[in-house]
């Protein structure tokens, strides 16, 4: 990804990576399309785009690297280019992306979030799915990335193009907003929490 | 590692909910690793927020997978990949 190393791949090589690297990510790409937006003909054709795309450059793909980092990249950046400008949702605000996030007063109150263990696993319905989609789409983003998809902080950085440390406390944000949202959830199905 | 053996200090916090973090995420070291598991039998606010933090990562994982990618796509994809390849 960094350096522009072309590959020297047959054509039946190119098929080959583009099955066997490729092809297997498919049913990730689509969720994480879907999931940023919300429409399932949009997420068809960013999900097409983005393994045509990946096709075409193929030769600035290293075989046997990380090809679902590349994918994840290729099709963020499609969604901000083509899908995120005449999407209805507002450019977003303040993220606090302070990198002395740890150092706030919030950090306190997040150690003992309203939530329990309990009241999660009687979530059994729609509640965390529709919590994730309730993010803004880069809090959404790095939930999907990091717990669903598995990435790790330095993988994140490069498919998001931004610091590792942001990563870190917009993941950190994440979750907190995540959080908060599941325990709305819980209250209105009449939980009692902490 | 800083000592976060002391989570009355507030200044200790901070790293508690730091390493908690690299944990959760699979970012830390075996002997980060280690260290925490020996801190979760002292430090009450990490076992809980551990503990609760671990059961939303496993749900987010099995809740939000989606139902996969509609076979049409697929197939769309691999006939426009295999027509743009030259015979
Ligand atoms: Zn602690």
């Amino acid at each position: 990804m960094e350096e522009e190393i072309r590959q020297n791949y047959s054509e039946e090589e190119k098929l080959k990576v583009f099955h066997d690297e490729f092809m297997p990510h498919i049913n990730s790409m689509y969720n994480f399309a879907y999931r940023l937006t919300f429409d399932e003909d949009d997420a068809n054709d960013l999900v097409q785009d983005t393994y045509l795309k990946a096709f075409r450059f193929i030769e600035s793909f290293e075989k046997g690297t990380n090809a679902k980092a590349w994918l994840f990249r290729i099709l963020k950046n499609s969604f901000i280019n083509d899908y995120r400008k005449k999407s209805k949702e507002p450019a977003k605000i303040d993220y606090q992306e302070v990198e002395t996030y740890y150092n706030s007063d919030e950090v306190d109150r997040q150690i003992t979030p309203d939530l329990r263990v309990e009241t999660l696993q009687d979530m059994i319905g729609d509640e965390i799915s529709n919590a994730l989609n309730a993010l803004d789409v880069d809090f959404r983003t790095v939930i999907i990335l990091s717990d669903l998809e598995g990435f790790k902080y330095e993988e994140m950085a490069k498919i998001l193009d931004i610091p590792i440390g942001t990563v870190r406390s917009r993941l950190h944000r994440a979750r907190n907003l995540l959080k908060e949202k599941l325990s709305e959830y819980a209250k209105q199905m009449g939980y009692k929490n902490s | 590692m800083p000592d976060s053996t002391n989570p009355s200090n507030p200044g200790k916090k901070v790293s508690c909910m730091e390493m908690l973090q690299h944990i959760l995420d699979g970012d830390a070291t075996a002997e980060q690793q280690q260290h925490f598991k020996d801190h979760l039998d002292e430090c009450m606010p990490c076992f809980k927020t551990y503990n609760l933090e671990v059961a939303l990562k496993t749900l987010i994982k099995t809740k939000c997978n989606g139902n996969g990618a509609p076979q049409e796509l697929i197939e769309r994809i691999k006939s426009q990949i295999s027509q743009n390849m030259p015979r």
